[in-house]
């Protein structure tokens, strides 16, 4: 085994939580918005419709396999040379997307907050605290976000409930204005997001009860979805669906408007907060899952040497893409169909298939 | 820049590979070199102002026709 830590089922939904959450919160109501208007919210209950779905299909494939991650599983399924090639597709498919959720880190944080600070200095402080973070396993990364995760939702929570002084809730009015298709077009970027749920297939063999995957994936996606809903709503009842599908970061723009009593003001710090922890151990997961799958792929003893490298790499990515339009194009209209197609739902489903055909692996447990 | 990406490849050489000689674990560490390798021909060409082709243009030029399904 690569890995002896052992996590709980508390940590693992705290995980998958605040892997998808902490970028989610920041460009996807804008995305959801311009599609669907103020309907946005409705996108959103699809889309955890297809996150439940996806978390479903990555579970009951994972529980046929205990104790094996994806990439010891794709080779038991589909033969030596296929699963060898499902492995580099998705070590590819972690290395950049955790490239391009480094990049929108640094372009937040640069845009937002930090205009004059060069943004490859926000590169390589997240990687090296994400490197540092990997290295020593699993269990001290799911043991940062347990301390850090509840703060952070608990300052979100409250953030959110100031901003009701300006809400109108007119503004969510007509309900259904525009029809189905917008909203089920609105739902790609959304179901996406929570569709890294997929993630779990490296987590699974590290949980101490594996019996409880179905109740971890389930209520991850179902709680980050309401949240995401909860700030949508907030959105487009402060600013109505027009002025919030221009805003590049609707959330933090939403709570900039809090001032009560001219006295309580300049709160998107928080929303910088959540930011910064979340999309810190959203970095560390996939910068996880991509070593420990390289390292399996290559049939090593230890994945720790591979940690630094893995990181050079990353942020050699990263620097790819230095246009944050670009990158926000990427993001909400190719990024979404590519992953979904083929890395959340594709392979998966097709895994599971041939496995049901082929009687691989043993009865799902659970 | 130049000297402080060399200064960090320096740094992540002699963190790991002593350690992984002196356990034997050859496998693992011509593993570590290859990806270094990878990641300073990714990079360095970068610190040079050299502009490497994105890989997300050819994942977009794939994908291009399922985006634009869902426009």
């Amino acid at each position: 085994m690569l890995e002896q830590g052992k996590i709980d089922s508390n940590q693992a939904i705290m995980l998958l939580v605040s892997m998808v959450l902490s970028t989610a919160i920041l460009t996807v109501p804008a995305f959801v918005i311009k599609f669907a208007r103020q309907d946005a919210w409705l996108s959103i209950m699809t889309s955890i419709l297809v996150g439940l779905l996806i978390a479903m299909l990555v579970v009951s494939l994972s529980l046929r396999f205990p104790g094996k991650t994806l990439f010891e599983y794709a080779e038991e399924i589909l033969g030596k040379a296929p699963g060898k090639l499902i492995g580099l597709l998705y070590i590819w498919w972690f290395l950049h997307t955790n490239a391009l959720i480094i990049d929108e880190f640094a372009s937040f944080l640069c845009t937002a907050m930090m205009p004059n600070t060069p943004t490859i200095v926000f590169f390589i402080a997240v990687v090296a605290v994400a490197a540092y973070a990997v290295r020593n396993g699993l269990e001290v990364l799911s043991r940062y976000n347990q301390l850090f995760l509840p703060i952070v939702l608990g300052l979100l929570f409250i953030v959110l409930i100031l901003t009701t002084k300006d809400m109108k809730a007119a503004r969510l009015l007509p309900v259904f204005d525009i029809g189905l298709v917008p909203v089920l077009k609105g739902a790609t970027v959304p179901a996406s997001w929570l569709g890294e749920v997929v993630v779990l297939a490296m987590i699974i063999p590290f949980l101490n009860k594996p019996n409880e995957a179905y109740r971890v994936a389930a209520l991850a996606t179902l709680f980050t979805g309401l949240v995401l809903t909860a700030c949508t709503l907030a959105v487009v009842a402060i600013f109505g669906p027009v002025t919030s599908g221009h805003f590049v970061f609707p959330v933090y723009n939403a709570v900039r408007v809090v001032s009560i009593a001219n006295f309580l003001e300049r709160l998107e710090s928080v929303i910088v907060a959540v930011w910064v922890f979340g999309g810190f151990a959203k970095v560390g997961v996939f910068y996880y899952a991509a070593v420990l799958g390289s390292a399996q792929w290559l049939g090593l003893k230890s994945y720790q040497p591979l940690v630094a490298p893995v990181g050079v790499i990353l942020v050699a990515l990263a620097l790819l893409c230095r246009n944050i339009a670009y990158l926000l194009d990427f993001t909400s209209r190719v990024w979404p169909p590519y992953s979904l197609s083929v890395y959340e739902a594709g392979i998966p489903l097709v895994m599971l298939i041939v496995a049901l055909i082929r009687k691989k692996g043993g009865k799902a447990v659970g | 820049m130049i000297a402080l990406l060399i200064l960090m490849f320096t740094g992540i050489i002699l963190l790991e590979v002593p350690g992984l000689v002196k356990k034997k674990m050859w496998r693992e560490l011509a593993a570590f070199s290859v990806l270094l390798l990878i990641g300073m021909a990714l990079i360095m060409p970068q610190a040079f102002g050299v502009v490497l082709p994105n890989p997300s243009e050819a994942v977009a030029a794939l994908f291009r026709p399922l985006a634009e399904l869902l426009e």
